[in-house]
């Protein structure tokens, strides 16, 4: 136990100085955007924008979580994990656009305390979605323990409303790349940056369901005709995450 | 019991952001006789959200930070960081010190980042004085580097700190 707490702290501290070293040179390399290397310093910054997504969202996060949970309710495969991991980019790089896009243009000023404002709302919205969900594959396990059939797949709506939950909280991360772009009127770049970023945060959240679904897979097997009380303990997950995200947009921040 | 585990480290880590904002600190302190005569912290954040932080104090748009945006910058932002502490806990002797209020604060702009300067008055004794900076809930990260510090008359100390689901820097004296 002491080497694997070990190890996530080593972890933590690594990619926390990858992204120190990464932000500064996304910024730099923004700033030293000219006529004569626009072509050539733009695909640098998206492929840089990439890397640090993938690294961002390595470091602890709702999103990772409920993925994680909801593969562990729901036998699926790897494709799914993608899939999904995937959806979350879209939504969340579509959600950081529109609201840093709306926000500076729209309101102009107080974009801090608004963007705070409306992350907290954004949140609020998420956590309800995220309880709903849990309660969604709570009634699956319970519809999967009656017919006794334990190769039940959720709908796609289930999987949407996941990805939707996850990625309608815009990244303050991302949302900052877009804004450092309009301020230098690079507003191109800052929705390419943005999506580039949210490809890599969505491969990393994919691996976070791959992992999810091998554990399942394992503990399915053992569980045999009981799979059910692993859908139960996943929904169970979903639903604390969701409870827990709600009761912290009401505390401090 | 490695699912549990799994689950566990998903529960206790979705409980905490990732760093966003990356504050670079600067400390210069002047030791006496085994006490501090005198704390100046600077910090500098990171360029992304210093822009965004220079549209809000920089209204006229000269490139620099007057008086009255300075108070702005003071009253809307700056002070409002107590409720984390400042992201520095203070230990002296073995006990955790109540942050002081922070005075002769100065917000600049210095190469398209926002810096942060201002003193504390409280005098520590430097026997085992520590400075430990981080953000708890993780959503910005302080760096601090031994080649920020200026510190006259005291030995110190800068090394990693390792707080188990956040991460930052302690700065040592003695």
């Amino acid at each position: 136990m002491d080497f694997l707490t070990s190890f996530y702290s080593s972890f933590l501290k690594q990619i926390v100085l990858w992204q120190y070293e990464l932000n500064s040179y996304i910024s730099t390399t923004i700033r030293s955007i000219n006529d004569e290397n626009n072509l050539s310093v733009s695909l640098l910054i998206i492929g840089i924008a990439f890397l640090y997504g993938l690294i961002h969202a390595a470091g602890p996060g709702h999103g990772k979580a409920l993925v994680a949970f909801y593969f562990t309710s729901n036998k699926s495969n790897y494709k799914k994990a993608f899939k999904m991991g995937y959806m979350i980019s879209v939504t969340h790089a579509l959600s950081a656009i529109i609201f840093t896009f709306g926000i500076y243009f729209v309101l102009k000023t107080m974009f801090r305390r608004n963007f705070h404002e409306l992350s907290s709302v954004a949140m609020q919205i998420s956590a309800v979605m995220i309880i709903l969900v849990g309660l969604y594959l709570f009634y699956e396990a319970y519809k999967s323990r009656r017919a006794k059939e334990l190769k039940i797949e959720k709908s796609s709506k289930s999987e949407l409303a996941v990805a939707f939950s996850a990625g309608i909280v815009p990244c303050p991360g991302v949302m900052t790349i877009v804004l450092f772009c309009i301020v230098l009127k690079q507003f191109v770049l800052g929705i390419l940056a943005a999506i580039a970023m949210s490809i890599g945060m969505g491969l990393t959240i994919s691996l976070a369901g791959i992992l999810s679904i091998a554990l399942n897979k394992k503990a399915g097997g053992f569980l045999d005709k009981k799979g059910y009380m692993l859908e139960m303990v996943g929904a169970s997950l979903v639903l604390i995450l969701g409870v827990f995200l709600l009761l912290a947009t009401f505390s401090k921040h | 019991m490695i699912r549990y585990f799994f689950s566990l480290i998903f529960i206790i880590s979705s409980a905490f952001a990732h760093p966003h904002t990356f504050i670079e600190v600067f400390p210069t302190i002047k030791v006496k006789d085994n006490n501090t005569q005198s704390i100046h912290f600077k910090w500098m954040l990171d360029e992304m959200t210093s822009s965004v932080l220079i549209i809000e104090f920089d209204q006229d748009g000269d490139g620099k930070i007057t008086k009255k945006e300075n108070d702005y910058a003071y009253e809307n932002f700056f002070i409002t960081l107590k409720d984390y502490n400042f992201y520095t806990d203070i230990k002296s002797k073995g006990k955790t010190q109540v942050f002081p209020k922070p005075i002769n604060f100065k917000a600049t702009i210095e190469n398209n980042k926002v810096c942060y300067s201002f003193d504390i008055q409280t005098q520590y004794d430097t026997k085992d004085l520590q400075f430990d900076f981080g953000d708890t809930d993780f959503f910005v990260a302080m760096v601090l580097k031994k080649e920020f510090t200026k510190i006259d008359g005291a030995k110190t100390k800068v090394s990693e700190l390792d707080n188990d689901f956040y991460f930052g820097y302690r700065l040592e004296l003695n």
